[in-house]
């Protein structure tokens, strides 16, 4: 056969299934379906933002120098918890609650303990400016970091106007650092992440494993059930006489493959609207705060092209599985049986790709990285949350690239003989037989 | 014989764990002849033709089609009807045609005008835009067929392709067999039913357990089994009181028209024929006639074609 009719076929193969999927009803609802999920997704910063409004911080003050810490209390107390608003209650507008600690270890200790969310130590430079160091371990919003560093400004303001009358020493900008000791822990020796970023890359991370997981076995057992109903209708009888089994395989992985990539995309537009929308709604609403703003500056073109990159390097891995799972059954109800066993490996990437969202990078989440399987996932969250080496991309994709090929191989050997096969139950010594007697 | 040019299956074996499909099949099929491929359920038929496809792979032994391996030939070489029956349930007949047509390699323009022809031959214009599921039993089993010969394929390889025809539909369907014979085609087809392979084809082979029981042209496998038969028609009393006087001579299918009778070696047909005018019947018909495929089939297998489907549970309720 020349190798224009084995290309033409596979895009027949893959037209037909295209249309037939993006046609169909399912299609339809499971689009606005999740299309509405990655926008709810999508807004979740600003609803944190919202509540976030709601709650109190309790925040301790120490200060080597006598009266510093008193002062700075009540100046920071006026500037950031009063309302600008006439006529509205003080502690409606509360946010922050300023306790007096005579010890920066005993307040360090309590911000470990749990009992405050950070303690600012205040000290005085050689040239009369002071500076803050605000400590946390992860529990400081970026937007009440801002304002503690607005607070600051004015605590400098004051002490700078108070020991200095005559305004014969010149002003110096208070130094103001935040260290969080939860972030420091978790990226290890080398950089160090704004807190803020941090967040965003979490989030955006979050979405990524979670659409990955998704399309990867939602779309693969569409391969499986598409296979399947060929089988039960008997129309792989005809399918089979007319094309070879390399043919239909790829053909019909290609075109839900592009079926799929076309959901997800109808999915991802609307979310990444609201994101940036939601930056400008909650800025609207909630004043400008560019700790928010920050959670798109993670979604960066490389980020969405290395999604891109697993997405289709993973689905051709779960799509050959799962149409070699499916060439073995006989009836459409059988699936039911598979499917959970199926989404095994899927299930076992999606746990190190939660791992490494939260900033590990054991052994478990690099070796997953690397897994054909379980790189889609893995590498992805990695990927998201920033500190991976090129070379460690460039292994996890190139076993990708290696793996795909190989077992599609092997699920075209399945299928050949799978689809013959009517009757027998899916079992790991069928499989065994296919393989070796394709 | 015809070798090179024919489509011979040699020494074909198949076997399905325990159970032996093909055992050491062999037979030819003539370029350009209609083909009947006789067994009950199980004798190997669906076998042969998917080892013939490619489908599936022998154990050993050989399927060729003018002297090449047929596994090795294009797909589009054969067009196939298969016995389990089935389109894309919510796919347009149209549409499937040209897909399938596609996949062989016709342009979908030329598919959808030569599928509308074929459906217009088989009455079934209106089908064109629905969809598969649709569809009656009959009416599937036609754009099926449609979809077996829309590429013009060189064989046609038919899995009971009457099964489940109405009577017109059966003559319409033998219409098409027989043009597409006059075009060139080979036409292989498998049927258990004995009439329509006796009115349509020119070489049979009966098959059982994967064996090959007897094959050939049909006047000659109806002669296989030495039998001789007259059929004879008389006006008056159909029961020919006057055979008896014929020593020799068996009704073994009594009618009200024609009569057959068998004649045991060492009688000849005159002598029944004599007996007749001599007891004063009026014979309008008289014939020297072979057994039918069916007294062929039971001849050479030991039981009717249909008989192990529907036989096979009262036996062993009665044992």
């Amino acid at each position: 056969m020349s190798m224009e009719r084995r290309r033409a076929n596979v895009w027949l193969v893959a037209r037909r299934e295209f249309s037939e999927r993006v046609r169909s009803r399912a299609f339809v609802f499971s689009t606005i379906l999740l299309a509405g999920m990655a926008v709810v997704v999508a807004l979740i910063p600003l609803g944190v933002r919202l509540a976030d409004k709601a709650t109190v911080s309790r925040v301790a003050v120490t200060s080597a120098e006598p009266g510093l810490a008193a002062q700075a209390m009540g100046t920071m107390n006026s500037f950031l918890n009063t309302s600008a608003e006439p006529g509205a209650s003080a502690t409606a507008n509360k946010v922050f609650d300023f306790v007096a600690y005579a010890d920066e270890g005993a307040a360090a200790q309590a911000v470990r303990d749990g009992q405050l969310v950070a303690s600012i130590s205040i000290q005085r430079g050689d040239d009369g400016g002071l500076r803050f160091t605000v400590f946390n371990i992860g529990g400081l919003a970026a937007d009440r970091a801002q304002l503690l560093q607005v607070g600051a400004f004015a605590v400098g303001i004051l002490d700078w106007t108070r020991s200095n009358p005559g305004a014969t020493r010149p002003f110096v900008t208070p130094a103001f650092s935040v260290v969080d000791a939860g972030d420091a822990a978790a990226a290890g020796p080398g950089q160090a992440f704004d807190p803020a970023d941090y967040a965003s890359r979490r989030i955006v991370g979050i979405v990524f494993v979670v659409l990955s997981f998704l399309t990867l076995v939602f779309y693969g057992l569409w391969v499986a059930s598409g296979v399947v109903a060929e089988k039960s209708s008997r129309v792989m009888e005809l399918l089979i006489s007319a094309a070879t089994a390399q043919q239909l395989v790829v053909g019909k992985i290609l075109g839900i493959g592009l079926a799929g990539l076309a959901q997800v995309s109808l999915v991802l537009l609307p979310s990444v609207v609201a994101l940036f929308a939601s930056g400008s709604i909650g800025d609207a609403l909630l004043g400008p705060d560019s700790g928010t703003g920050a959670s798109l500056s993670s979604l960066s073109p490389g980020l969405l092209a290395a999604f891109l990159v697993y997405f289709v390097l993973g689905f051709g891995l779960y799509a050959a599985l799962y149409a070699a799972a499916g060439s073995l059954l006989s009836r459409e109800e059988d699936l039911q049986t598979v499917a959970l066993p199926l989404s095994i490996p899927a299930v076992a990437g999606y746990l190190p790709a939660v791992l490494a969202l939260s900033g590990s990078t054991s052994w478990l989440v690099r070796v997953a990285s690397y897994v054909p399987l379980w790189s889609p996932f893995a590498m992805m969250a990695r990927l998201a949350v920033g500190r991976v080496a090129p070379w460690e991309v460039a292994l996890s994709v190139g076993l990708l690239l290696v793996t795909v090929p190989l077992v599609t191989l092997l699920a075209i050997r399945v299928y050949r003989a799978g689809v013959v096969m009517y009757g027998q139950p899916p079992s790991p010594r069928t499989f065994w037989r296919a393989i070796r007697g394709g | 014989m015809l070798g090179a040019m024919a489509l011979v299956v040699d020494h074909l074996t198949k076997r399905f764990g325990a159970v032996v499909a093909l055992d050491e099949l062999t037979f030819e099929v003539a370029p350009g002849q209609v083909f009947g491929f006789l067994g009950a359920n199980g004798a190997g038929k669906t076998t042969t033709m998917r080892i013939t496809l490619g489908v599936l792979e022998a154990d050993s032994g050989t399927v060729t089609w003018r002297g090449t391996e047929s596994h090795r030939l294009p797909r589009s070489t054969f067009g196939y009807l298969p016995e389990e029956r089935g389109l894309y349930p919510r796919m347009r007949v149209l549409d499937q045609l040209a897909f399938f047509a596609g996949l062989h390699g016709v342009a979908p323009d030329r598919a959808r005008r030569e599928a509308r022809s074929w459906l217009h031959r088989f009455r079934a214009d209106d089908l064109a835009d629905r969809r598969a599921e649709q569809l009656s039993k009959g009416n599937q089993q036609k754009v099926q067929f449609v979809a077996a010969v829309l590429h013009e394929p060189e064989v046609l390889m038919m899995d009971e392709p009457f099964t489940g025809l109405d009577p017109v539909n059966v003559a319409l369907l033998r219409e098409a067999f027989l043009e597409l014979r006059d075009r060139g085609r080979t036409v292989v087809f498998s049927t258990h039913q004995m009439e329509v392979a006796e009115a349509l084809c020119e070489s049979v082979a009966i098959v059982d357990r994967g064996r090959m029981v007897v094959g050939g042209a049909l006047r000659d496998v109806r002669r296989s089994t030495g039998r001789r038969m007259v059929r004879i028609s008389v006006e008056g009393d159909h029961r020919l009181p006057w055979l008896d006087a014929v020593p020799g001579a068996r009704v073994v299918q009594a009618g009200m028209d024609r009569t057959m009778i068998e004649l045991e070696p060492g009688l000849e047909p005159d002598a029944v024929l004599a007996a007749a005018v001599g007891a004063g019947a009026r014979v309008t018909h008289f014939e020297i006639a072979d057994p039918s495929l069916e007294q062929v089939f039971i001849d050479h297998v030991g039981r009717s074609v249909d008989e192990d489907v529907h036989l096979a549970p009262v036996a062993e309720g009665a044992a």
